[in-house]
């Protein structure tokens, strides 16, 4: 025992212990996320359950089996449902019934000893709305322009509305937006000519007949977007639910209708793509907890490529200073302390930071100076992305200087010398000799602080995070990056989706989703700086001598 | 009575070191004193360096040579509690005069050290640096230094083919020859070694020796070596230091054969000093 | 040996080696010295048993010289001597060929012993034993700064090569004297012309052995100057 010991493999247990269960719990943390985000996507079969509600009377549920749970029997003989008192516990499972304009509630707790019969009929099918969430059921015919027709046309009727609805939002968005967006910006060049006292009646009809003129475009947009309105609510699917109960279901409102039942697995599979893609393209609806993410990916991934931006040269650049120039006294050393303390200072203070004195401060001065024309309304007094931007930037910035210093005291003194030697100056030698040897360096700084700055919420919600961004900061008004405007995030997003939320149970596999898909794209972003750096590596590699 | 003694034999018209012709000197040393904070490094050095010729400085570690070699073209300048006092002359010019341009300095002495220190550059690219410091970037002017350089070196045959892979692929003689043509690319007036061979293989040292022997047709060297034999090999003038002193300045061949001085004899022996 | 500074290397092994060479050359010396000696004293006594050792000892010192150049080529192969160390070894390389050679003629006197010199002509052998004793005592001196490696003893030395020179010039008037008067002796005095004449070349080689002593010590080559230069140092 003593010699093995000795031996030292102890040591070797103890280390390689330490590394399994770190590799484990990374591990089992993604498979966690990425099994219970995933199957929100896989089209999940629905069945039909026979069963007898409180009062005993029989009903019929459809929905699909969401999960189960077992009871300790005792906790419901109170409410006398003829159960086996011998049984010590009982099973329960979740059905998601859907159908919110029947019932109050889509979700539904059955007893399995209750359930009289489980069948999978191949009717049944799930109709994805844009509001009121799904619906199950059987469908009974379609609505043709007033007339009750057959079930051949359905699939072409989904089509035609989705086209229509695809030419609403772009007219809306794009065309109509744009027309707002000039409309507004001639309301404040007006009014910047009466604050600063230079409106002439010239500038003034100018203006005026600018407006007009959008006006006037703005009523044949919106006589264009009625007509589509128009045709998109011509057809209706005629639908049965679960209770017996007919409903028509306008067309416009349909995103999908899909036979679960019937689908084979490649079928299944195909609608797991679709239902992938649309998650990462479409924008949210009913307030977060159905359809896309896109636009906190947006969000996000903007968000940490502008802070990127911000922190790389500022963070480069004091780390020359810190390394290259700054005498070698107390006042430089108590920097260097103080910048790797910043690094320990809690996120939430940079929030408040970034709140207080960029937000308020900065902003509000850039407000009064070039921006009065809005005021009261703020511009850049507000958060925004850009705020977001630069607080985390400050947040990331000791890792990028401490790691470019490291970089920059790698380097051995002989490149220094060297390039000195063929008469070039300090300068010189640092952009031409020092800057790119030290870029590996540089970019693991970087690296560092994408992950940092991606993973952050809690500063965001202080400087420009919203729940519901009504616009991407990116789009095709002029000058096209706004910076000012507010944005949504991935994080934040979790976090509102599964707690803030009004159904809180159906937004949950949603929140797993989008957990999964924040940590594929810090990943992402990670293993492209990675790639970068190895690249740089590479290519500046050191002779061992 | 020369005429029958074979031209290989007669002995060479030695330079008198303590009486140059203004002609002659490359470099002119006088009263250097040499302070690293309190500690004096180097101790009133003068010495005239002659134009054309090699001259060697040796001594044990830490006597100051390798010192003495950067006070030329004022590498020591780097180090911040470094104080120099006295003069050295460089046409006439004292290079620690008060508007002295130290990167114009050093384009003038041109200096390779003793590990090769090529940038993680091409082979091309590190030959034009110094070039492109100074501002050319005239593609054939450029291309033409680099191979004028590069056959000065004699390195220009082994990687004609390979100018625009990395410099680190080559091996440590060729990367040190490399640092060579780097440094002669601005065609420098004097070139200083400092331990250029120490950390190569005998055979690449002898290369490098024969290019020395080569580049003193067209520039000054001063070398600074451990290798006493490299030192007798490749200099016309050997300089032996001792505790930041100039023990010995005489040609060579008197140097390692008839020493004046019993310290300098003690050290080429290799005896306790 | 205070100019020869051995032990100070930091090389112990080069130490050694040093040593042992110079060991090596002083054996050498004694055993010419000795050889030498029996010669002359095989001469005087007319010992022919001495004479056939002396003979027969020759290839020891052709051995040693033998020997020593080869410890020398290795040391310069191995140390590269430089200054002191390279003096030396140069000088101990051509030492050793002039002993070598002082050595041959040794053996050419020892042959003196055994040609059978009648009553009348043994007193042509006693002037060559006086000037013999004369060179042996040159060698003796020689050999013996060369211990030191003395170069006031080396000069002085190489000084007494001149009145070995008179010494031969009178021996030489003398038996041409002899020859004249008595022309059935020329055999036996071309004999002792010889053996004088080696007598004379041991002196030369000796003044050799103090040049080489004077060019290790001082550096400076001494070969074909005159005496003033040499008396100069």
């Amino acid at each position: 025992m003593n010699s093995w010991f000795k031996s030292g493999s102890p040591w070797v247990w103890l280390s390689a212990g330490g590394v399994s269960i770190s590799l484990i719990s990374v591990l089992g943390l993604l498979w966690l996320i990425a099994s219970r985000g995933l199957s929100y996507f896989w089209p999940a079969d629905i069945y039909q359950f026979e069963t007898v509600n409180e009062k005993g009377q029989a009903v019929t549920v459809i929905g699909e089996i969401y999960d189960r749970e077992t009871l300790p029997t005792k906790q419901l003989s109170h409410l006398n449902l003829g159960l086996d008192p011998n049984k010590e516990t009982i099973e329960r499972i979740l059905v998601k019934t859907g159908n919110r304009e029947l019932v109050n509630l889509d979700f539904r707790w059955l007893l399995l000893p209750l359930i009289n019969k489980t069948s999978k009929p191949e009717e049944l099918v799930v109709v994805e709305r844009r509001t009121n969430g799904n619906f199950y059921g059987y469908v009974d015919g379609i609505i043709l322009d007033g007339q009750l027709e057959g079930l051949e046309k359905m699939a072409e009727l989904v089509e035609r509305v989705d086209v229509f609805q695809d030419e609403m939002a772009e007219l809306q968005k794009v065309d109509i937006g744009a027309i707002n967006y000039q409309i507004e910006r001639l309301r404040l060049k007006k009014r910047k000519h009466i604050l600063d006292e230079t409106l002439t009646v010239e500038r003034e009809k100018e203006i005026d007949h600018q407006v007009a003129s959008y006006n006037a475009d703005y009523q044949i947009l919106e006589t264009q977007l009625m007509a589509i309105r128009d045709k998109v609510s011509r057809d209706q699917l005629v639908v049965r639910a679960m209770g017996g109960e007919i409903i028509e279901i306008n067309f416009e409102d349909i995103l999908k209708i899909t036979y679960n039942n019937k689908l084979s697995v490649f079928g299944r599979a195909s609608v797991f793509i679709q239902q992938i893609g649309s998650f990462l393209v479409d924008d949210p609806r009913e307030a977060n907890t159905e359809g896309g993410v896109f636009p906190a990916i947006f969000g996000t991934v903007l968000m940490v490529l502008l802070m990127t931006v911000i922190v790389s040269p500022l963070g480069v650049v004091a780390a020359i200073y810190l390394h290259e120039y700054a005498g070698k006294n107390v006042l430089t050393k108590l920097l260097r302390i103080a910048v790797i303390n910043l690094a320990g200072v809690p996120s939430i203070v940079y929030g408040v930071f970034g709140l207080g004195f960029f937000v308020y401060m900065v902003g509000g001065s850039l407000d009064q100076l070039f921006y009065a024309e809005t005021l009261p309304s703020p511009t850049f007094g507000t958060p925004g992305v850009m705020w977001s931007a630069l607080t985390l930037a400050i947040l990331t910035l000791p890792v990028v200087i401490v790691s470019t210093e490291e970089g920059l005291s790698r380097i051995p003194s002989e490149m220094r010398h060297g390039s000195l030697a063929l008469g070039a100056t300090k300068a010189e030698t640092l952009w031409r000799i020092i800057l790119p040897i030290a870029s590996p360096a540089i970019m693991t700084g970087i690296i560092l602080a994408i992950a940092r700055a991606a993973g952050e919420v809690a500063p965001l919600m202080l400087v420009g995070v919203v729940k519901m961004a009504p616009n991407l900061p990116l789009d095709g008004n002029f000058p096209f990056l706004h910076l000012d405007r507010k944005f949504m995030h991935l994080g934040f997003h979790i976090y509102d989706v599964g707690f803030q939320s009004p159904n809180v149970e159906a937004a949950r596999p949603l929140v797993f989703a989008t957990a999964f898909l924040l940590v594929t794209i810090i990943v992402s972003l990670n293993m492209t700086a990675v790639t970068i750096r190895n690249r740089l590596r590479e290519k500046y590699r050191m002779l061992e001598h | 009575m020369i005429s029958v003694i074979p031209r290989t034999l007669a002995p060479k018209v030695k330079l008198d070191l303590n009486n140059l012709s203004p002609e002659q000197v490359a470099l002119e040393i006088k009263n250097l004193n040499l302070y690293y904070g309190d500690k004096q490094a180097l101790q009133n050095i003068s010495m005239s360096i002659p134009k054309g010729q090699v001259t060697a400085f040796i001594g044990p570690s830490g006597c100051g040579k390798s010192t003495l070699l950067r006070c030329i073209n004022r590498m020591n300048d780097l180090v911040d509690i470094c104080k120099v006092e006295g003069e050295i002359n460089l046409h006439g010019e004292n290079i620690y005069g008060k508007h002295v341009d130290v990167a114009a300095l050093r384009r003038q002495v041109g200096m390779v050290f003793q590990r090769p220190n090529p940038f993680p550059k091409t082979i091309y690219e590190n030959v034009v640096y110094g070039l492109r410091i100074m501002g050319e970037n005239n593609r054939r002017v450029l291309n033409e230094a680099a191979e004028k350089s590069l056959r000065s070196a004699a390195l220009w045959n082994e990687v004609k083919d390979r100018l625009h892979d990395s410099a680190l692929g080559l091996s440590g003689g060729q990367q040190q020859r490399l640092v060579i043509a780097r440094a002669i690319a601005i065609q420098p007036e004097v070139l200083l070694l400092d331990e250029p061979t120490s950390a190569l293989d005998p055979i690449s040292t002898l290369t490098i020796e024969e290019l020395i022997n080569d580049l003193k047709k067209q520039f000054t060297v001063v070398i600074v070596t451990h290798n006493m034999q490299q030192a007798a090999r490749v200099s016309d003038q050997t300089a032996f230091m001792y505790m930041g002193e100039l023990i010995e300045y005489s040609d060579t061949n008197t140097l390692f054969t008839t020493p004046a001085k019993k310290k300098t004899e003690d050290y080429i022996t290799g005896r306790y000093g | 040996m205070d100019n020869i500074n051995l032990g100070r290397h930091i090389s112990g092994q080069f130490n050694e080696d040093l040593e042992n060479v110079i060991n090596h050359v002083m054996h050498m010396g004694g055993l010419v010295e000795q050889q030498l000696s029996d010669s002359l004293t095989a001469v005087n006594n007319d010992d022919e048993v001495l004479a056939r050792k002396v003979l027969a000892t020759d290839y020891k010192v052709n051995a040693l010289e033998v020997s020593i150049d080869d410890e020398c080529t290795r040391i310069i192969a191995k140390r590269q001597p430089a200054a002191g160390d390279l003096r030396l070894i140069m000088a101990i390389i051509k030492a050793i060929a002039d002993l070598e050679r002082i050595g041959d003629e040794a053996q050419k006197i020892a042959r003196v012993a055994l040609e059978n010199f009648s009553g009348e002509q043994k007193a042509l052998l006693l002037n060559l034993d006086n000037l013999g004793r004369k060179v042996l005592e040159f060698l003796q001196a020689a050999l013996d700064a060369f211990t030191r490696m003395d170069v006031e003893a080396a000069v002085k030395t190489h000084q007494s090569d001149e009145k070995i020179d008179r010494e031969y010039e009178a021996l030489m008037r003398q038996l041409m004297t002899y020859m004249m008067e008595d022309p059935r002796s020329i055999p036996q005095i071309m004999t002792v012309i010889w053996s004088a004449r080696a007598l004379e070349r041991i002196g030369d080689r000796c003044q050799n052995i103090c040049e080489h002593i004077i060019y290790f010590v001082k550096g400076k080559d001494v070969r074909h100057t005159t005496a003033e230069d040499i008396r100069s140092l």
